[in-house]
């Protein structure tokens, strides 16, 4: 069960190394992506981190913690970021490399979140972008899911619902 | 600095009355209290506002003759120094050490006095005053400010100024900021490119941008970030510049080799004028008349209107050339650097040119 997060993570590297050519943007982001990743480690948003995976600045990885009240607690969920050569000016793709039951986040990872589409504005940072995802785990929005049946059961069956992702968090987010 | 100021307060030190009110005045922490209620209606009725007189108070303070004799003067009041023939100083010296003080200016007395002199001393009178009261205001400043100064390098709130006062798209101080219509301020660049790339709508509040209106630089904002963050804003200059360097070098090449093309089509032209040159003058030799009644003329307007077919061509070229070098100059944006060379050339292409009618007219001057 572990695997697919593992070729996800291969595949998503691979993607990071093909959006990144290397035109007159880069420096650009690449500054605003340098002066992120600073601001991130001088202050971080609760219960999360994030950070370059290896050398290339536009490819990062970001963990959140399941937020406590949430069947979602005692998680540690992964995320691959990676940024456009034209970032800011286009949202930065973010795909959950860890397991998670919830309506907005599909089998692949990847999240239906507004600020990720077309909601995105440069003005908008990582540390916004995570704050949103964690919101996501408190409140699930059944009304725009990736993954119907989830949101079915939500809105049906609470307590059901946060049984299965509680044992999901325990399969897969330990 | 504080100290200073304490001592002066406390009462038994100063004991001369005229120093005990002059340090008054150097207390005093606004402006009320630097320009008595009379000197001000004087300098009210002159037209004078508050901040022209601080302004030539500046200029004065400025001038080292003034500081002199404001010592000097400094010097009259405490000691009784002897009499002078300076006119100025006879003043001061009628106006008297101990009675009344020099620093403050009694306008309510001195006005009637003045008065009976005349009006104009009496407003050069107030001007003299004046003008030393605000070279001591200004000192007092100059004073308070270095005092200031040395807690200016870490102004408490600077962290939150950066915060503030960067551009939340790049993440760093607003340079040449712009503000939108609906109230954020972010990098001219940093906001046409978000303009362009994800819609005119406000990178803060999604609020519509209207088009053509955003780009302007808001000034009271960039003075503010180019006052508070100088650093930064070189820096960011010169990162601009080497950027725009590394990015020109390659048309700046392209320029120069297509210069040196230009150069050998001005040879070329010039070859093929020098062949026009002789049709032109058996063209000339074919006008008798025109050159008979050119005759009477003096010998240099003859060569100036037999030349003026060559002048003609001559400003025609001219214009060609011209009109390439603002083609050149001005085809893309990315060829201001271009814009710099284009001086160069077509000063390269008029010393040509004004070789070249050198060189007709030494010819024809050999011909005629």
């Amino acid at each position: 069960m572990m695997m697919p997060a593992g070729g996800g993570g291969g595949g998503g590297r691979g993607g990071g190394g093909r959006s990144w050519p290397s035109t007159t943007s880069v420096s650009a982001s690449g500054k605003r992506i340098q002066k992120e990743m600073s601001e991130l480690s001088f202050d971080p948003p609760p219960d999360c981190s994030a950070g370059p995976k290896g050398d290339n600045l536009y490819h990062w990885v970001a963990t959140l913690f399941g937020p406590p009240g949430t069947p979602y607690e005692g998680g540690i969920y992964f995320l691959d970021i990676t940024f456009p050569s034209d970032y800011p000016f286009k949202p930065p793709k973010v795909v959950f490399k860890t397991r998670i039951y919830h309506c907005n986040v599909g089998s692949s990872g990847d999240v239906s979140l507004d600020i990720l589409k077309d909601g995105w504005s440069p003005a908008l940072t990582i540390s916004k972008v995570l704050v949103a995802l964690r919101s996501i785990f408190t409140n699930p929005d059944p009304y725009k899911p990736l993954v119907p049946g989830v949101a079915r059961l939500y809105l049906a069956d609470r307590v059901k619902h946060d049984e299965v992702a509680a044992e999901w968090t325990l399969r897969f987010a330990r | 600095m504080v100290a200073e100021e304490n001592s002066s307060r406390s009462p038994g030190i100063s004991g001369n009355p005229s120093k005990k009110r002059q340090e008054i005045v150097e207390n005093g922490q606004n402006d009320e209290s630097l320009f008595s209620p009379g000197f001000r209606s004087v300098a009210a009725m002159a037209g004078w506002d508050e901040e022209a007189l601080l302004v030539a108070s500046l200029i004065v303070e400025d001038t080292p003759d003034r500081q002199f004799k404001q010592k000097k003067r400094t010097d009259l009041q405490s000691l009784k120094t002897p009499p002078t023939n300076s006119r100025r100083k006879r003043r001061a010296q009628r106006r008297s050490p101990a009675s009344i003080p020099v620093t403050i200016l009694d306008l309510d007395e001195d006005e009637p006095k003045s008065k009976q002199e005349g009006e104009s001393t009496s407003k050069e009178e107030t001007a003299i005053a004046e003008v030393e009261k605000h070279s001591k205001v200004d000192e007092e400043v100059d004073a308070k400010s270095s005092g200031v100064s040395s807690s200016t390098p870490s102004i408490p709130c600077l962290d939150r100024l950066r915060e503030e006062l960067s551009c939340a798209i790049c993440l760093e101080i607003c340079y040449e900021p712009s503000t939108t219509p609906c109230g954020h301020s972010f990098c001219k660049k940093c906001l046409s490119s978000a303009a362009d790339r994800c819609g005119r709508k406000c990178p803060k509040c999604r609020q519509i941008i209207s088009t053509g209106k955003y780009c302007k630089v808001n000034t009271v904002l960039w003075n503010t970030v180019q006052l508070l963050f100088p650093q930064e804003v070189e820096a960011r200059k010169a990162a601009d510049e080497s950027a725009t360097e590394t990015l020109e070098e390659p048309s700046q090449s392209r320029t120069r080799s297509q210069h040196t093309r230009r150069s050998r089509r001005v040879v070329e032209l010039r070859s093929l004028e020098s062949s026009n040159n002789s049709a032109e003058t058996r063209r000339n030799h074919e006008q008798p008349e025109q050159r008979i009644r050119n005759r009477p003329q003096s010998s240099r307007g003859d060569v100036a209107r037999t030349e003026l077919p060559g002048q003609d061509r001559d400003a025609a070229l001219a214009l060609r050339l011209q009109r390439e070098e603002f083609m050149e100059a001005f085809t893309g944006p990315e060829d201001w650097r271009g814009g710099s060379l284009a001086p160069a050339t077509a000063r390269a292409n008029l010393r040509a040119m004004a070789s070249r009618a050198i060189n007709i007219r030494m010819s024809r001057g050999r011909r005629d």
